[in-house]
């Protein structure tokens, strides 16, 4: 499983391809892609897509784009098409994790959670979004989303609420870090 | 009286104090007896850092949730994107003996183990169960009498439901059934299930949305929207005027979190509540003030 990573993750997205314009499209399935996702917390689950579409109907995303659609995002995931997903054009981004398809799905696949995990494969090859590397960074170093300030505090003393107090950042770097993709558990 | 730990989150006492303040009162008033944490960090937040890493961010979570085990007691949140990661890690934890034992071992290294014998509620939820809607009115003293309240439920109270449990997420009530005990009346809109859509980095997405939930809550006549989530109120407040200019159009829906409106009605007075700091003012809520608060609550 670990070499299956390690080259998966070399050779940047990974390489599920799907080619067109023949008498039949023949889409080459990449198992590379599937398993590395499948390490992923609930990554696994998109196995048991059946392709119902119950997820589009309460889709926000589908309701208000053109190009999001959570049945195509799951069928791209059974083909391993991961070029198609995990680019750095990922239109993975525009979920706006409602939970409303975990909460059609029949199947219990919990298709949020499974792009959830392809994001971390895209951080995994270092590919954000500006503005979400951003609040991560945040986040992994101060331990807040809003970091603590003096201007913070002042607010908080005309509620009478006394300061924020720090977080414990060697606790927080303990369990987050070494970076998870060098398989460290 | 009921002890509950107090999880804070970020945005509530950074970005919005004014909401810890009102929650702080009125929990008191409700026979609510708040336990603060000590060194709580982010929860960590479930769109961001959960999309970086979700090992990381479920063994923060529970490094979260082992400090609420200190105390003894359940843990509330004021925050449904709290509510979010605190909720699904635990449910995790509880149902993924090998992801446990993962996550155990890293909380292991700062001498903490999840064993999960702290529950996480909304502060929503916390009032409804535990002190009912009954005993929320018998603590309002100046009955929000006609004021039309449109009602934003947001994502993540509701859903996943079978990890939520809160109410049913196709028609629930309980948020109609907060507002009616301050004597208020709710107003349900058409868009009333659609996401706030700060979780999506797309641009034109989530502002086609809102205008959508807003013009439904102005076709309504609601004099301001309730809703329990700080995101999604940051995304109806300063959200509400960055697309109120993008479509020429004017909504003037004031947003105000629900502990708030609570605080208001339970006699603060309004001045008090920080409501000035807001882009959109609820000033329909001054016109409370004018009565003289009861002498004493009814019961």
């Amino acid at each position: 499983m670990a070499a299956e990573k390690g080259r998966a993750a070399k050779g940047g997205a990974a390489k599920g391809t799907a080619s067109k314009g023949g008498k039949a499209d023949i889409v080459h399935v990449d198992f590379a892609f599937k398993r590395e996702l499948a390490e992923k917390i609930e990554g696994n689950l998109a196995s048991f897509c059946y392709q119902c579409g119950a997820c589009v109907g309460d889709c926000p995303a589908a309701t208000y784009t053109d190009d999001f659609n959570p049945r195509m995002i799951m069928l791209k995931v059974l083909y391993g098409l991961g070029e198609e997903l995990i680019g750095s054009e990922s239109l993975l981004w525009e979920c706006t994790n409602c939970y409303n398809c975990a909460e059609r799905c029949p199947q219990d696949v919990k298709p949020v959670e499974v792009i959830i995990s392809m994001k971390n494969m895209m951080a995994d090859r270092g590919i954000y979004p500006e503005g979400v590397e951003k609040v991560i960074n945040t986040f992994e170093t101060t331990g807040r989303t809003v970091p603590m300030s003096s201007a913070v505090d002042k607010q908080r003393a005309r509620f009478g609420l006394p300061p924020l107090p720090p977080v414990p950042m060697e606790e927080i770097q303990a369990l987050i870090g070494p970076a998870p993709a060098t398989g460290e558990e | 009286m009921e002890r509950f730990a107090f999880f804070p989150g970020c945005l509530v006492p950074a970005r919005y104090p004014a909401m810890e303040f009102a929650i702080r009162q009125s929990l008191l008033k409700l026979g609510i007896e708040i336990v603060d944490l000590e060194g709580t960090s982010c929860c960590p937040d479930p769109i961001y850092f959960k999309s970086k890493d979700k090992l990381s961010w479920l063994s923060v979570a529970a490094r979260n949730l082992c400090l609420a085990e200190k105390t003894g007691v359940d843990l509330f949140t004021n925050c449904s994107g709290c509510t979010a990661t605190l909720s699904e890690a635990w449910h995790l934890l509880h149902e993924d003996e090998e992801l446990r034992e993962k996550v155990n071992r890293r909380l292991a290294k700062i001498g903490m183990e999840w064993k999960g014998t702290s529950k996480v509620r909304h502060i929503a939820t916390l009032v409804r169960d535990f002190v009912g809607y009954e005993k929320i009115s018998e603590t309002v003293v100046r009955p929000l009498d006609g004021l039309q309240v449109a009602i934003h439920y947001g994502c993540h109270l509701l859903k996943p439901s079978n990890i939520m449990k809160v109410d049913d997420p196709n028609d629930p009530s309980m948020m109609e059934d907060l507002v009616r005990a301050l004597g208020a009346d709710p107003v349900r809109h058409r868009k009333w299930y659609l996401c706030c859509g700060k979780a999506c980095t797309d641009e034109d997405l989530p502002s086609n949305m809102m205008r959508d939930l807003l013009t439904t809550v102005r076709d309504e006549q609601a004099e301001l929207l309730c809703l329990i989530c700080p995101t999604c109120f940051g995304q109806f407040d300063h959200g509400q005027m960055r697309i109120a200019k993008l479509f020429e159009e004017d909504f003037s829906t004031p947003p105000v979190y629900y502990f708030q409106l609570l605080a208001l009605a339970q006699g603060e007075p309004y001045e008090n509540l920080g409501f000035e700091r807001q882009r959109f003012k609820p000033e329909c809520l001054k016109r409370f003030e004018i009565q003289e608060p009861v002498e004493e609550a009814t019961s």
